[in-house]
Protein backbone atom coordinates (compact mmCIF):
# COMPACT_ATOMS: atom_id res chain seq x y z
CA UNK A 1 0.00 0.00 0.00
CA UNK A 2 1.14 3.20 -0.56
CA UNK A 3 0.40 7.06 -0.04
CA UNK A 4 1.02 9.62 -2.82
CA UNK A 5 1.51 13.31 -0.58
CA UNK A 6 -0.05 15.22 -3.84
CA UNK A 7 -0.08 18.83 -3.30
CA UNK A 8 -0.63 19.98 -6.99
CA UNK A 9 1.62 21.39 -9.67
CA UNK A 10 1.55 24.34 -9.23
CA UNK A 11 2.34 24.08 -5.17
CA UNK A 12 5.16 22.01 -5.89
CA UNK A 13 7.06 24.10 -8.32
CA UNK A 14 6.53 26.98 -6.17
CA UNK A 15 8.04 24.69 -3.40
CA UNK A 16 10.88 22.97 -5.02
CA UNK A 17 12.33 26.42 -6.50
CA UNK A 18 12.25 27.98 -3.13
CA UNK A 19 13.66 24.94 -1.87
CA UNK A 20 16.35 24.21 -4.56
CA UNK A 21 17.34 28.55 -4.22
CA UNK A 22 18.43 27.46 -0.27
CA UNK A 23 20.16 24.56 -0.66
CA UNK A 24 21.98 26.20 -3.63
CA UNK A 25 22.97 28.82 -1.34
CA UNK A 26 24.05 26.26 1.56
CA UNK A 27 25.81 24.25 -0.49
CA UNK A 28 28.03 27.18 -1.75
CA UNK A 29 28.84 28.46 1.46
CA UNK A 30 29.32 25.07 2.78
CA UNK A 31 32.48 24.99 0.12
CA UNK A 32 33.34 27.92 0.89
CA UNK A 33 33.55 27.12 4.60
CA UNK A 34 35.29 23.63 3.41
CA UNK A 35 37.97 25.60 2.18
CA UNK A 36 38.19 27.80 4.49
CA UNK A 37 37.43 31.16 3.17
CA UNK A 38 34.55 32.22 4.24
CA UNK A 39 32.42 31.44 7.59
CA UNK A 40 28.64 32.21 8.10
CA UNK A 41 30.18 35.19 10.49
CA UNK A 42 32.64 36.39 8.10
CA UNK A 43 29.39 36.59 5.28
CA UNK A 44 27.35 38.89 8.18
CA UNK A 45 30.11 41.01 8.26
CA UNK A 46 30.75 41.52 4.85
CA UNK A 47 27.30 42.26 4.31
CA UNK A 48 26.96 44.37 7.21
CA UNK A 49 24.31 42.69 8.90
CA UNK A 50 23.58 40.46 12.12
CA UNK A 51 24.83 36.93 11.68
CA UNK A 52 21.56 35.64 13.15
CA UNK A 53 19.58 37.09 9.56
CA UNK A 54 22.21 34.90 7.35
CA UNK A 55 21.62 32.09 9.66
CA UNK A 56 17.65 32.60 9.22
CA UNK A 57 17.41 33.15 5.51
CA UNK A 58 19.90 30.12 4.81
CA UNK A 59 17.90 28.38 6.79
CA UNK A 60 14.63 29.58 5.12
CA UNK A 61 13.37 31.05 8.52
CA UNK A 62 13.58 34.83 6.58
CA UNK A 63 12.60 35.93 3.57
CA UNK A 64 14.83 35.82 0.52
CA UNK A 65 14.26 38.75 -1.68
CA UNK A 66 16.36 38.48 -5.22
CA UNK A 67 18.34 41.86 -3.53
CA UNK A 68 19.43 39.67 -0.72
CA UNK A 69 20.17 36.70 -3.03
CA UNK A 70 22.29 38.86 -4.90
CA UNK A 71 23.66 40.18 -1.93
CA UNK A 72 24.85 36.88 -0.52
CA UNK A 73 25.86 35.73 -4.24
CA UNK A 74 28.32 38.64 -4.22
CA UNK A 75 29.55 38.25 -0.68
CA UNK A 76 30.68 34.78 -1.66
CA UNK A 77 32.51 35.65 -4.73
CA UNK A 78 29.82 33.90 -6.85
CA UNK A 79 27.50 34.67 -9.67
CA UNK A 80 24.13 33.79 -9.91
CA UNK A 81 22.68 31.64 -13.31
CA UNK A 82 19.13 31.68 -14.14
CA UNK A 83 17.64 30.05 -16.76
CA UNK A 84 13.79 29.14 -17.77
CA UNK A 85 13.28 26.16 -19.90
CA UNK A 86 10.95 23.72 -20.65
CA UNK A 87 10.54 20.79 -18.26
CA UNK A 88 12.52 17.90 -19.33
CA UNK A 89 10.21 15.76 -21.34
CA UNK A 90 11.37 12.51 -21.57
CA UNK A 91 12.65 9.92 -18.45
CA UNK A 92 16.40 10.03 -18.31
CA UNK A 93 19.12 10.79 -15.63
CA UNK A 94 18.40 11.97 -11.99
CA UNK A 95 20.22 15.48 -11.36
CA UNK A 96 24.06 14.93 -11.50
CA UNK A 97 24.54 15.43 -7.39
CA UNK A 98 27.71 18.15 -6.97
CA UNK A 99 28.69 17.79 -3.55
CA UNK A 100 28.06 15.39 -0.10
CA UNK A 101 25.78 14.98 1.96
CA UNK A 102 28.58 15.35 4.43
CA UNK A 103 27.84 19.45 4.19
CA UNK A 104 28.72 19.76 7.92
CA UNK A 105 31.18 17.19 8.20
CA UNK A 106 31.21 14.02 10.89
CA UNK A 107 29.22 14.23 14.50
CA UNK A 108 30.87 15.17 17.58
CA UNK A 109 30.27 12.48 20.42
CA UNK A 110 30.04 14.69 23.66
CA UNK A 111 30.16 13.05 26.89
CA UNK A 112 27.09 14.25 28.01
CA UNK A 113 27.97 13.25 32.35
CA UNK A 114 31.20 14.59 32.40
CA UNK A 115 29.82 17.59 30.74
CA UNK A 116 26.91 17.67 33.47
CA UNK A 117 28.95 17.26 36.28
CA UNK A 118 31.30 20.28 35.11
CA UNK A 119 27.96 22.20 34.61
CA UNK A 120 27.24 21.68 37.99
CA UNK A 121 30.06 22.78 39.17
CA UNK A 122 30.67 25.79 37.27
CA UNK A 123 33.41 25.15 34.80
CA UNK A 124 33.46 27.58 32.35
CA UNK A 125 32.58 26.17 29.05
CA UNK A 126 35.80 26.45 27.75
CA UNK A 127 37.10 23.81 30.98
CA UNK A 128 34.03 21.82 30.00
CA UNK A 129 35.05 21.10 26.43
CA UNK A 130 38.56 20.65 27.29
CA UNK A 131 37.94 18.03 29.68
CA UNK A 132 35.51 16.16 27.14
CA UNK A 133 38.24 15.74 24.60
CA UNK B 1 12.03 -10.23 13.68
CA UNK B 2 10.32 -8.23 11.26
CA UNK B 3 10.88 -7.57 7.75
CA UNK B 4 9.77 -4.51 5.61
CA UNK B 5 7.49 -6.67 3.41
CA UNK B 6 5.37 -7.91 6.61
CA UNK B 7 5.47 -4.05 8.21
CA UNK B 8 3.45 -3.24 5.05
CA UNK B 9 1.56 -6.25 4.50
CA UNK B 10 0.47 -5.73 8.20
CA UNK B 11 -0.62 -2.12 7.60
CA UNK B 12 2.10 -0.88 9.98
CA UNK B 13 3.74 1.19 7.75
CA UNK B 14 3.28 2.57 3.93
CA UNK B 15 5.08 3.68 1.19
CA UNK B 16 5.40 7.45 0.81
CA UNK B 17 5.36 9.17 -2.46
CA UNK B 18 5.57 12.11 -4.34
CA UNK B 19 5.55 13.34 -7.76
CA UNK B 20 8.37 12.77 -9.59
CA UNK B 21 9.48 14.86 -12.50
CA UNK B 22 9.81 12.95 -15.97
CA UNK B 23 13.72 13.32 -15.81
CA UNK B 24 13.55 11.51 -12.27
CA UNK B 25 14.35 7.92 -10.85
CA UNK B 26 13.36 7.36 -7.14
CA UNK B 27 16.67 6.40 -5.46
CA UNK B 28 15.63 5.94 -1.50
CA UNK B 29 12.39 4.96 0.09
CA UNK B 30 10.19 6.68 2.22
CA UNK B 31 7.74 4.97 4.67
CA UNK B 32 4.97 6.14 7.30
CA UNK B 33 2.87 5.32 9.95
CA UNK B 34 -0.85 5.76 9.60
CA UNK B 35 -0.91 8.79 12.15
CA UNK B 36 2.15 10.43 10.28
CA UNK B 37 -0.24 9.75 6.89
CA UNK B 38 -2.82 11.38 8.67
CA UNK B 39 -0.69 14.33 9.77
CA UNK B 40 0.30 14.73 5.90
CA UNK B 41 -3.37 14.60 4.85
CA UNK B 42 -4.19 17.51 7.17
CA UNK B 43 -0.93 19.47 5.26
CA UNK B 44 -2.83 18.71 2.25
CA UNK B 45 -5.80 20.25 3.57
CA UNK B 46 -4.36 23.61 4.09
CA UNK B 47 -3.33 23.24 8.03
CA UNK B 48 -0.43 25.90 8.99
CA UNK B 49 1.53 26.98 11.97
CA UNK B 50 0.30 29.83 14.07
CA UNK B 51 3.43 31.40 12.57
CA UNK B 52 4.88 30.74 9.75
CA UNK B 53 9.02 31.07 9.23
CA UNK B 54 9.19 29.77 5.41
CA UNK B 55 8.34 31.28 2.39
CA UNK B 56 6.84 28.19 1.57
CA UNK B 57 3.69 27.07 2.56
CA UNK B 58 4.12 24.03 5.30
CA UNK B 59 2.75 21.40 2.73
CA UNK B 60 5.27 22.61 -0.25
CA UNK B 61 8.13 21.78 2.36
CA UNK B 62 7.29 18.84 2.82
CA UNK B 63 7.13 18.16 -0.63
CA UNK B 64 10.26 19.49 -1.23
CA UNK B 65 12.07 17.77 1.41
CA UNK B 66 10.76 14.34 0.44
CA UNK B 67 11.25 15.36 -3.23
CA UNK B 68 14.91 15.61 -2.17
CA UNK B 69 14.93 12.61 -0.69
CA UNK B 70 13.86 10.37 -2.59
CA UNK B 71 15.60 11.92 -5.94
CA UNK B 72 18.83 11.14 -4.06
CA UNK B 73 19.53 14.65 -3.48
CA UNK B 74 22.63 15.26 -0.94
CA UNK B 75 20.14 16.47 2.50
CA UNK B 76 22.32 19.11 3.98
CA UNK B 77 23.29 17.43 7.87
CA UNK B 78 21.98 19.81 10.72
CA UNK B 79 19.75 21.80 8.33
CA UNK B 80 17.57 19.42 7.38
CA UNK B 81 18.38 15.86 9.42
CA UNK B 82 19.76 15.33 11.97
CA UNK B 83 19.87 12.42 14.78
CA UNK B 84 18.11 13.03 18.44
CA UNK B 85 20.89 11.61 19.96
CA UNK B 86 24.10 9.82 19.39
CA UNK B 87 23.01 6.18 20.51
CA UNK B 88 22.18 2.88 19.37
CA UNK B 89 19.38 2.65 16.72
CA UNK B 90 18.76 6.39 17.33
CA UNK B 91 15.80 8.53 16.21
CA UNK B 92 16.30 11.03 13.64
CA UNK B 93 14.36 14.00 12.82
CA UNK B 94 13.78 15.35 9.05
CA UNK B 95 13.64 19.59 9.58
CA UNK B 96 11.45 21.98 7.40
CA UNK B 97 11.98 26.05 8.41
CA UNK B 98 8.28 25.21 9.64
CA UNK B 99 8.40 21.42 10.50
CA UNK B 100 9.80 18.59 11.74
CA UNK B 101 8.97 14.90 11.39
CA UNK B 102 10.99 12.17 13.29
CA UNK B 103 11.20 8.50 12.74
CA UNK B 104 14.30 5.86 11.73
CA UNK B 105 16.29 4.53 9.40
CA UNK B 106 15.41 0.78 8.66
CA UNK B 107 18.28 0.41 6.29
CA UNK B 108 20.76 3.04 4.78
CA UNK B 109 18.44 5.64 2.08
CA UNK B 110 14.97 3.85 4.08
CA UNK B 111 13.71 6.58 6.54
CA UNK B 112 10.34 5.51 8.19
CA UNK B 113 8.31 8.46 9.27
CA UNK B 114 6.52 8.18 12.68
CA UNK B 115 5.48 11.95 14.19
CA UNK B 116 5.03 14.81 12.06
CA UNK B 117 4.43 18.45 14.11
CA UNK B 118 5.40 21.84 14.08
CA UNK B 119 8.86 23.28 14.61
CA UNK B 120 8.01 26.10 17.12
CA UNK B 121 5.53 23.88 19.13
CA UNK B 122 8.70 21.02 19.40
CA UNK B 123 10.93 23.63 20.45
CA UNK B 124 8.24 25.32 22.99
CA UNK B 125 7.00 21.85 24.81
CA UNK B 126 10.84 20.29 24.25
CA UNK B 127 9.02 17.16 23.04
CA UNK B 128 12.15 15.66 21.31
CA UNK B 129 12.44 13.34 24.14
CA UNK B 130 8.90 12.14 24.34
CA UNK B 131 9.11 11.26 20.38
CA UNK B 132 12.12 9.63 20.81
CA UNK B 133 10.88 7.50 24.02
CA UNK B 134 7.62 6.95 22.21
CA UNK B 135 9.18 5.58 18.44
CA UNK B 136 11.41 3.35 20.48
CA UNK B 137 8.40 2.06 22.26
CA UNK B 138 6.54 1.94 18.94
CA UNK B 139 9.38 -0.32 17.40
CA UNK B 140 10.15 -2.64 20.35
CA UNK B 141 5.50 -2.97 19.61
CA UNK B 142 6.49 -4.10 16.24
CA UNK B 143 9.63 -6.22 16.94
CA UNK B 144 11.55 -4.40 15.13
CA UNK B 145 15.29 -4.79 16.20
CA UNK B 146 19.10 -4.12 14.52
CA UNK B 147 17.70 -5.96 11.44
CA UNK B 148 15.28 -3.26 10.58
CA UNK B 149 17.65 -0.65 12.03
CA UNK B 150 20.58 1.57 11.24
CA UNK B 151 23.26 1.46 13.82
CA UNK B 152 25.70 4.02 12.92
CA UNK B 153 24.80 7.99 13.32
CA UNK B 154 26.96 9.33 11.62
CA UNK B 155 25.76 11.24 8.28
CA UNK B 156 26.39 8.94 5.96
CA UNK B 157 26.10 5.64 7.72
CA UNK B 158 21.73 7.06 7.22
CA UNK B 159 22.25 8.51 3.22
CA UNK B 160 24.12 7.54 0.47
CA UNK B 161 26.01 10.40 -1.48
Amino acid sequence: MSFQFDIGSRARNAGRFIGRVRNELLRALSEKKKDGKLSQQALAKKLDVHRSLINRQLSGEANLTLRSLADLAWAMDMEIWFELKKPAAHPGQNEPVITSTLGYGEIKYVNVAVRRERVARGASSGEIVKSIE
Amino acid sequence: MSTIEELVLNGAISRIEVEMTKRDQPLRLLYGTPDFIEWLATLTSGAEPKTRLGQATAAEQIDQLFYSYLSGMPLIHIRQFRCIRAERNAVWELKTPDTRIFGWFMKKDCFVCVFGNWADEIKEYDLYRGYRIAIRRLRRQLGVDDNLCVQGVNPFDVLSV
